[in-house]
């Protein structure tokens, strides 16, 4: 009954790490409900004891039956019996979902067909887990599926999956067998008890097996995440970043685009302008070097679809795939230059190039994407990278532009969508904007006009955020902003005025220096492009240039209205409020802005420099060693502490002597009993007969820093004894552990006082009317100490320094306590057991009572 | 922590003194007559103090009797040895009203109980109607005669023996009657040495002639006084507790002890602290007595039984796990 159970459970936890190939979240309701309907038919399979062929038909049938209710309810015989409609829609659904599927990279949207197949999947791999873990009781075995489940995301995504949906798939597969375990043990039989007992246990207690089951596949999970993480060598991420990929970074063979946006306002407010690339140009002319070109705008910002690099289109075999839209009529002028990216970028997968390239020759499998013309690697950084491209500067005549036909319908259905509840207002505004404006390239020039000119924008840095509401903030309200709200605005406008158009991300062409280009951190850029049939993809600079904007941006001749530049020199410009390229010396505002340093991304920010592998080993031996050493510190501390505590009481001065009352000198009589410590060196025979302690009598005030120096004195003593291997028993009493002490090892005079004053102070704390008025003193412990240390071997001194017994076994206790706390989890029951509270009652207690001094 | 400082720790600590003083006198005197077995003279004056009574099981001729009669005689107070026999009455120990025929009225003539010290010889060989009376008077320090309860002076010990062995015909006290002991001993064989001293100070004559009470009754009542006043803390309590709670979950122990078993361990363990000079018990006191306190009451299950272990063995285990409490 619990094993079905386990195994859905297992197969839920499992499908969790599903979780990035969706856009949205509603395929999780449909996972959990097929879940949910397959696992009820399975424990009813199990309950009624029926044949083992039978679950996995009950279990297709209640995914059927749940799928149509879900999927096809108006087709279905009231709304839940199959029938021929029903089951046509379900296949026409699914065929849709395969098509989408197709068409979409992840993550994909969640839609009906996709949400179907993925339900229809995930029944078919819980009822293979159901048959090799329930029916042919092989739960090892239902590993498979499972991780064959585990595999897809892992297969089809750029990213890898994030550690804590590992642990909640790993678990899951550890619950099972723990299950599977503990069904077996259960068949075993019963238990004969000769003891009377209040209850007859209907199986035998399996308790202690699961927990060290638990236990084990608690650590293995614990071991699988943390060694990749402590082993530098292993992983492209740092020390500590998790091994199983750490769910923000780009890993594993496929490139996914990360967060362009974020990190490029990171790079524009970084403190440090540190170089990025450099350059020379066979014109001397710079221009805007391409990293990413996203072409979704979400409603939120622009983001980029999937790339595909083939193995044909490796830039090392053959020449760039042809521009979009750019016509062989269209006038180009042959450019070439040489990019040399620095040493210290980190993680940068694509190129920076100028748009468009005919050709870039680089070392290493660098793969260009058909559509975009991006260049990337899976296995190559572009760090220290030196490779030529052969570009193409495109000059088209305003003429050209002017009578550009219609873009292909492929292009307007990408790069023209836009989500439906965009602001009106902002529609409003685009076309009051390019009112006046007969074709598309009129209304691009106005809008940047719009932008540059009229609409009286201003740049700064500290704008943040994107989305509708930003875009709307940005466009209606404060006009205020960087190079990505310019450059999304603009586009987004461009789309509402059907241009179709996409942002770039990337660098400008920098500053001039010693005959090199030299393109810096706050050179990072975002601008638009639009796309006219027959030129391809336009660059627009809607972005304010020169010292109130970005320094280095540029404005294209093109963009200019035609009145203002009657002869588009090829190169020149006369950008309207600066020059085309700043001063080389002009700092950006960004670079006064030091405290909005943001998330360093991969992409092409300078880190240190790179460090050798020997050192990495080295790094992570020095922490292996330092981990190791924190409870060597644990215990340093606490003795730093007790220390503190005893001198804080020794200070406490003596105001009145103590009244002693006369003691009995008394023989040894051999009376059983005896003194603290036996064989007492120090003359006063030890006797039964005789008051112990000198009885003090005189009303003193009380020192309140005694009794915690008591405490601390004799915990002290008692981690001592532990770390020297010789552990105080639980059974044993302050005067016995004296007298045992004592009598094993060879104490010195001064020891055996000393033991003799912490035993009988904590005795007389514990459980005397008033405590002692002796309080031990720091030399007191160290005098044991030391003279017990002299009775151990060396490798045991050292160790109690380096690896304390007593420290380590509080982490233990820590651990532990921390399993219980899981235990406890899985022992919660909706009806509390009768077996459950009566068993506690007998064998229970006393374990727990004598557990708790190990 | 109470704290209370003063005369009442003057007191204490005063009458704490005068209690080892007298203590060691009568230790002194029944030593002189029993030679070597000063942990069994230790314990029977723990129960005297701790208001308890005695079962002395060992085989026959080792001291069980002398040691009664010396104890008897160094406090100078009443004691009356019964031999119990098959044949032997309630009416033989509590007493019996006897017609009077000068006063023409029924007059209570006491039996042996009204003593100090009653000790009962083979007390395993009474019918269990004769067993069954003495353990009323000692549980309730009274006896009832035709409806008049007559009261019994303090202190009052009843020191029991029982034979283990010739086990044919007698009546072995029952669980139930065995739990109002508060300890049991065995004597055991006196050392060689001890042996050989025994005989030449008393092979001329009988020991106990030449005994000289060595305390009052006055002053045993006031020593009983003293160790009600010994202080118990919680966490010894709490042990107490724990000790007795092992003995019921034990799987080796088919009875275990009974809550009357954790008070008289406590009494006890006060006059154990009493007697080392201390005004306060520790767990010590409480694992020193906890076998001849309770390991008489225990039954051990069919596994002990079967592996020959005795409910002392057992107990002696729990001692060693059971943890002591660390904390006040």
């Amino acid at each position: 009954m619990r094993l079905p159970i386990a195994s859905g459970a297992a197969t839920g936890a499992v499908a969790l790490t599903l979780y990035p190939l969706f856009s949205e979240g509603s395929w999780f309701w449909a996972m959990l409900g097929v879940l949910i309907c397959t696992t009820l038919a399975a424990a009813l399979v199990s309950r009624f004891a029926q044949p083992p062929f039978a679950a996995p038909i009950a279990m297709a049938l209640a995914a059927i039956l749940f799928m149509t209710v879900s999927f096809a309810r108006d087709e279905a015989w009231w709304g839940f019996i199959p029938n021929f409609d029903s089951t046509a829609k379900i296949a026409e659904l699914m065929a849709e979902g395969w098509d989408e599927i197709q068409r979409f990279a992840a993550p994909v949207p969640s839609t009906t067909g996709i949400t179907l197949l993925a339900a229809g999947g995930i029944a078919f791999i819980a009822i293979l887990v159901d048959a090799f873990a329930v029916r042919v009781r092989r739960a090892a075995l239902a590993g498979l599926p499972l991780l064959g489940l585990f595999t897809v995301p892992a297969a089809v995504l750029n990213e890898p999956i994030a550690w804590p949906a590992f642990i909640i798939g790993a678990l899951g597969f550890v619950g099972l067998l723990v299950s599977d375990g503990r069904e077996r043990v259960s068949h075993w039989g019963r238990a004969v008890l000769v003891r009377r007992t209040r209850t007859t246990t209907t199986a035998p207690d399996a308790g202690k097996l699961v927990l060290s089951g638990k236990r084990i596949g608690v650590t293995a999970v614990a071991l699988a995440i943390g060694i990749p993480a402590l082993i530098p060598t292993l992983t492209p991420n740092p020390p500590f970043g998790f091994g199983v990929g750490n769910g923000f970074g780009p890993g594993g063979r496929n490139v996914g685009i990360p967060d362009a946006i974020a990190k490029l306002s990171g790079q524009l407010s970084h403190p440090v302008n540190a170089p990025v690339l450099t350059y020379t140009s066979s014109d001397d002319v710079p221009r805007y070097l391409r990293i990413y070109s996203l072409d979704e705008f979400d409603g939120q910002q622009f983001k980029s679809s999937s790339l595909r690099g083939r193995p044909e289109d490796r830039v090392s075999e053959s020449v760039m795939p042809p521009p979009p839209g750019l016509s062989d009529t269209t006038p180009t002028v042959p450019t070439d230059q040489t990019i040399t990216v620095s040493e210290d970028i980190e993680e940068l997968r694509f190129l920076p190039l100028p748009y468009p390239a005919a050709q870039v020759i680089a070392d290493g499998d660098w793969r260009a994407d058909r559509n975009t013309l991006m260049v990337f690697s899976t296995e190559d950084d572009a760090a220290g990278l030196e490779y030529k491209v052969i570009g193409k500067d495109v000059r088209p005549e305003p003429d050209l532009l002017n009578n550009a036909p219609d873009a292909p319908i492929e292009v307007q259905g990408r790069f023209l969508t836009l989500p439906a509840d965009i602001d009106p207002a902002v529609i409003e505004l685009a076309e009051e904007v390019a009112q006046g404006a007969t074709t598309p390239y009129e209304r691009a020039v106005k809008l940047q006009q719009f932008f540059t000119v009229s609409g009286g924008f201003t740049y700064d840095l500290q704008t943040k955020g994107s989305g509708l509401n930003a875009l709307s903030d940005f466009l209606l309200v404060g006009r205020s902003g960087y190079c990505e709200q310019f450059a999304s605005a603009f586009a987004v406008m461009a789309r509402i005025l059907n241009i179709p158009s996409r942002v770039s991300i990337g660098y400008t062409g920098g500053t001039k220096s010693e005959g090199r280009w030299i393109v810096r951190t706050h050179d990072a850029h975002a601008w638009p492009e639009l796309y006219f049939e027959g030129a391809g993809w336009l660059t627009f600079e809607p972005t304010p240039s020169g010292g109130f904007g970005q320094a280095t941006a540029r404005v294209p001749s093109y963009t200019l209205p035609q009145s203002d530049s009657a002869d588009p020199a090829p190169g020149a410009s006369a950008a309207p409020s600066s020059g085309p390229a700043a001063s080389p010396g002009a700092n950006s505002p960004a670079g006064g802005i030091a405290n909005a340093e943001r998330e360093l991304g991969p992409t092409g920010l300078p880190v240190a420099e790179e460090t050798p592998i020997w050192v990495n080993i080295g790094i992570g031996v020095a922490i292996a060693l330092l981990l190791s050493l924190i409870p060597a510190f644990m215990r340093m501390v606490l003795w730093l502490w007790r220390r503190r505590v005893l001198n804080r009481a020794a200070a406490v001065p003596d105001d009145e002597v103590p009244v002693v009352a006369p003691k009995k000198k008394d023989e040894d009589d051999g009376w059983g009993g005896g003194e603290v410590i036996g064989g007492e060196p120090a003359g006063e025979p030890a006797s039964v007969w005789s008051v112990e302690e000198p009885v003090v009598v005189a009303a003193k005030q009380e020192n309140t820093f005694a009794a915690p120096a008591v405490e601390a004195a004799w915990a002290e003593l008692c981690d001592t004894l532990i770390d020297l291997g010789m552990p105080k028993a639980g059974s044993e009493t302050p005067r016995a552990l004296g007298r045992r002490l004592a009598e094993a090892y060879p104490l010195d005079t001064e020891a055996a006082k000393a033991l003799t004053k912490i035993a009988t102070s904590e005795e007389k704390l514990r459980y005397a009317r008033t405590p002692g008025e002796t309080t031990p003193l720091v030399d007191d412990l160290k005098a044991i100490r030391r003279s017990l240390a002299a009775s151990v071997s060396r490798g045991r001194r050292i160790a109690a320094v380096l690896a304390p017994m007593s420290a380590l076994l509080r982490v233990r206790g820590l651990g532990e306590r921390l399993l219980d706390g899981f235990d406890r989890l899985e022992t919660i029951r909706f009806r509390p057991s009768r077996k459950a509270t009566e068993t506690a009652t007998t064998e229970d207690v006393l374990e727990s009572q004598v557990g708790s001094r190990r | 922590m109470a704290v209370t400082h003063g005369v009442g720790d003057e007191a204490g600590s005063e009458s704490l003194n005068e209690l080892v003083e007298v203590a060691h006198r009568i230790r002194d005197a029944i030593e002189s007559v029993i030679e070597g077995k000063s942990d069994v003279v230790r314990l029977t004056l723990t129960v005297l103090l701790a208001e308890g009574h005695l079962l002395i099981e060992d085989v026959p001729g080792v001291g069980k009797t002398m040691l009664a009669k010396a104890l008897a005689k160094s406090i100078d107070c009443p004691m009356r040895r019964v031999q119990f026999t098959p044949d032997l009455l309630p009416s033989d120990i509590t007493g019996v009203s006897a017609y009077n025929q000068q006063t023409r009225e029924f007059e209570f003539k006491p039996g042996p109980v009204f003593a100090n010290i009653v000790v009962g010889d083979e007390i395993n060989r009474a019918s269990p109607k004769t067993q069954s009376a003495l353990l009323e008077c000692m549980e309730e320090k009274q006896v009832t005669v035709d409806g008049i309860t007559h009261h019994l002076d303090g202190p009052f010990m009843v020191i029991a023996t029982q034979n283990p062995i010739e086990m044919e015909g007698t009546y072995p006290l029952p669980e139930a009657q065995r739990d109002r002991f508060t300890a049991k001993i065995a004597m055991g064989y006196p050392e060689p040495l001890a042996e050989l001293e025994m005989l030449d100070v008393h092979g001329a004559s009988p020991p106990l002639d030449k005994l000289e009470p060595v305390a009052t009754t006055a002053e045993v009542k006031s020593l009983i006084q003293a160790v009600r006043a010994v202080y118990v803390s919680v966490p010894v309590k709490k042990y107490a507790i724990d000790l007795v709670h092992a003995t019921r979950q034990s799987p080796d122990l088919r009875l275990g002890a009974s809550p009357r078993a954790t008070l008289q361990l406590v009494r006890a363990a006060r006059a154990h602290a009493a007697l080392s000079g201390r005004d306060y018990v520790i767990p010590d006191d409480i694992q020193d007595l906890a076998v001849p306190v309770l390991a008489h009451r225990l039954l051990p299950s069919m596994e002990a039984q079967g592996q020959r272990r005795l409910p002392e063995q057992s107990l002696a285990e729990l001692v060693r796990r059971v943890p002591v409490p660390d904390t006040k």
